[in-house]
């Protein structure tokens, strides 16, 4: 036995001993993280470390920590696009209230806002469009508000905030809407008809922009009158796949920020775009003459809401933000600067140029509802669809 | 007065500490940061690891036989070596007489014009990259002067210079001309002088002394100048990101969109360990050529 634990205590330390102690080493490292994935689902805590309280249990407003931790678009409150502006109308509500400053991280889209949650990463709120909606509260991650810590939430569109309903409990307060809808040059491009397929016009090679996510597969199921493009079989699926792979060399490039899509049609480069309502307004007001189109197969209508992570610190400043977001001053700003709607219905609307206003149809929620438009609908196979659109992108 | 033999024996251990302490850091590094991430991605890439909601944490080989059966992502990777390769071949012949010149040609101040050469590795990449779209765009610098010489018009530029194979062939070999040209310069640069003398002694013309004698030496440092292209350029997405539009896409776009938009993170991690087993087989593979020793030499 002493001999033995001499051998040991005496032996060298070679290369192959070291290999093989690394690869255990390694291995209980990979074992243990796993089993910690397994146990906490995502293996980290929420951004301040506080589990959610209830009740009396939960700390005043002046007890919490404060900055804010949002997570939300480019130029929605970060200042990329509107520099100060954003500050005053969407948060300065907010800031006034609270003495506060939000802390904010940006997603460049619903699919790599919502990986980052999946992955681990907590905020105090978030700002996906409806369609992603129940998919944060599935995964446990959301806790309902309390509306009546909201005054402005009287102001709200009822119809809107039902989209933000989950099970009964309002998860997700709605505040910003627009459209889907193909836009192009006047100059440029002369339309067969009013449909989806100027996407995809042959006449137009190197002149088209669609958007990179998933919903194209939806718009080519719109086209192809796919009974239900928000829940395709997996055959639908991979018909509108190969239909796009071979509608694909048509296209420039695929935007990511609705912003890039502006410049490349301010630069000249593209000519019909996937367009949301801000590409429209900037155009429209830089003098441009373009025409967002109606197309026979029904504009999609979308609306975007904030929502209140569980595990949040901050959970009255949250209100105090969701209250801002929900002003008349933060309503007017969205729809005169980024020509979006928004679910406040107080604003004047005599103040925004009439163009707008019509082009957007902001005086009519109607336009939001079937058969006006095709409302964006939660995909429960969105893994399936994001799949296929992988492919797309690399086929 | 020769060291005792006891005194090495003393030592000896005491040099294996020192030695085992100064390797301990680094090697536990990338033990950390680098071997254990990957053998995460390469236990994820079997479903061994369960991280999503979607997640079934069942072992299984799908994803790996989807993968190598064919199809779209293995397509990918071979259109990303195409463009590899390109771009490796065009850098090393635009490369070398930068580093031919600064070796063999200037005799002072050449670490000043080695300096100006790397200079726009002092600059922000994304700036350097976002300047290609300003030149390349249909308005852009080259549209406009052949608009000007009406070589073409303003309605129909030429529209393949952006959003294409082409864009990203040309930004990745701007991008790394100025990297590759320093391996070359360094093999040419320690080339025997004697060597290219003796040549020219023996009645060898400069053309054929430079196919003889320089080239052939200097090879180890072409080698590697086209590997520091290669290995990277394979798995590159920043660059067709921004300028490749839909025909630029590469293998490693792909990785990074299943990744961070797909929530597909086993196919991602398929493809992000099928691309580090080549770039490693390829490693071994050039090896073989380049003797790290005679370049640094």
């Amino acid at each position: 036995m002493t001999d033995e634990r001499q051998r040991l205590t005496t032996a060298r330390f070679g290369r192959r001993d070291f290999v093989r102690y690394a690869g255990v080493a390694a291995g209980a490292g990979i074992l243990a993280a796993c089993k910690k994935a397994e146990t906490t689902g995502t293996g980290t805590t929420g951004p301040t470390g506080a589990t959610g309280a209830t009740g009396s249990a939960r700390p005043t407003i002046d007890q919490e920590p404060g900055s804010l931790s949002v997570s939300d678009w480019s130029g929605y409150g970060n200042g990329d696009y509107y520099p100060g502006k954003e500050k005053t109308f969407l948060w300065g509500k907010y800031a006034n209230a609270t003495g506060d400053t939000p802390q904010f991280t940006l997603f460049e889209n619903d699919d790599a806002g919502f990986t980052k949650v999946v992955a681990g990463a907590r905020y105090d709120v978030i700002h996906p469009c409806a369609y992603r909606f129940r998919d944060y509260v599935e995964l446990g991650v959301m806790q309902p508000w309390d509306t009546s810590l909201i005054p402005n939430w009287s102001n709200l569109n009822p119809t809107l905030e039902t989209f933000g309903e989950i099970d009964g409990q309002q998860y997700f307060i709605v505040e910003d809407w627009g459209f889907i809808a193909p836009l192009y040059r006047n100059d440029k491009v002369e339309p067969v008809e009013d449909s989806w397929s100027l996407l995809w016009d042959d006449r137009y090679e190197k002149r088209i922009s669609w958007i990179n996510t998933l919903e194209m597969l939806v718009i080519a199921g719109f086209y192809h009158q796919v009974p239900d493009p928000w829940t395709m079989t997996d055959d639908e699926l991979a018909q509108m796949r190969d239909f796009l792979i071979s509608k694909k060399h048509l296209v420039s490039f695929m935007w990511d920020q609705s912003y890039d899509l502006w410049l490349s049609f301010k630069r000249g480069d593209v000519w019909i775009g996937y367009s949301w309502p801000d590409t429209v307004g900037y155009a429209t007001t830089a003098g441009m003459d373009v025409t967002y189109m109606q197309p026979k197969e029904g504009r999609i209508s979308w609306s975007c809401g904030l929502g209140l992570f569980k595990d949040s610190a901050n959970y009255y400043h949250a209100h105090e933000y969701a209250d801002s977001w929900s002003d008349v001053k933060a309503a007017g700003f969205l729809e005169a600067y980024y020509y979006y709607g928004h679910a406040n219905t107080t604003v004047d609307l005599s103040t925004l140029p009439p163009a707008i206003v019509e082009a957007f149809s902001l005086d009519d929620l109607s336009i939001l509802e079937e058969p006006n438009s095709n409302p964006e609908s939660w995909i429960s196979r969105r893994d399936v669809y994001s799949q296929y659109w992988s492919e797309v992108l690399a086929g | 007065m020769e060291p005792s033999a006891t005194g090495d024996a003393e030592r000896r251990p005491r040099d294996r500490a020192v030695t085992a302490g100064l390797l301990a850091g680094p090697v536990l590094w990338l033990l950390l940061f680098f071997v254990v991430p990957v053998l995460y991605v390469a236990a994820y890439s079997v479903g061994a690891v369960k991280v999503f909601p979607t997640d079934t944490g069942a072992v299984s080989l799908d994803d790996w036989r989807r993968f190598l059966a064919g199809g779209v992502y293995l397509s990918l990777f071979w259109k990303s070596i195409r463009i590899s390769l390109t771009v490796s071949f065009v850098v090393v012949l635009l490369a070398y007489p930068v580093g031919y010149f600064l070796a063999l040609c200037v005799k002072k101040r050449k670490y000043v014009l080695l300096l100006l050469i790397i200079a726009p590795f002092l600059t922000s990449y994304l700036l350097r990259v976002l300047a290609w779209k300003v030149i390349l765009g249909d308005s852009g610098v080259i549209n406009s002067f052949l608009a000007s010489i009406h070589v073409t018009t303003p309605d129909h530029p030429v529209n393949w210079l952006l959003y294409s194979q082409f864009s990203v062939l040309l930004v990745l070999a701007y991008v790394w001309v100025p990297f590759v040209a320093l391996p070359i310069f360094v093999s040419l640069d320690n080339l025997d002088r004697s060597l290219l003398e003796a040549a020219g002694d023996l009645g060898a013309s400069r053309w054929r002394t430079f196919w003889r004698v320089t080239f052939p030496l200097s090879l180890p440092g072409v080698i590697a100048a086209f590997v520091f292209v290669f290995v990277p350029t394979i798995g590159e997405f920043v660059t067709p990101l921004l300028v490749g539009g839909t025909s630029g896409y590469m293998y490693g776009n792909a990785i990074q969109d299943l990744f961070t938009r797909g929530l597909d993170w086993q196919t991602g991690s398929v493809l992000a360990v099928f691309l580090l087993a080549v770039v490693a087989g390829l490693m071994v593979l050039f090896g073989r050529f380049v003797q790290v020793r005679s370049v640094a030499s």
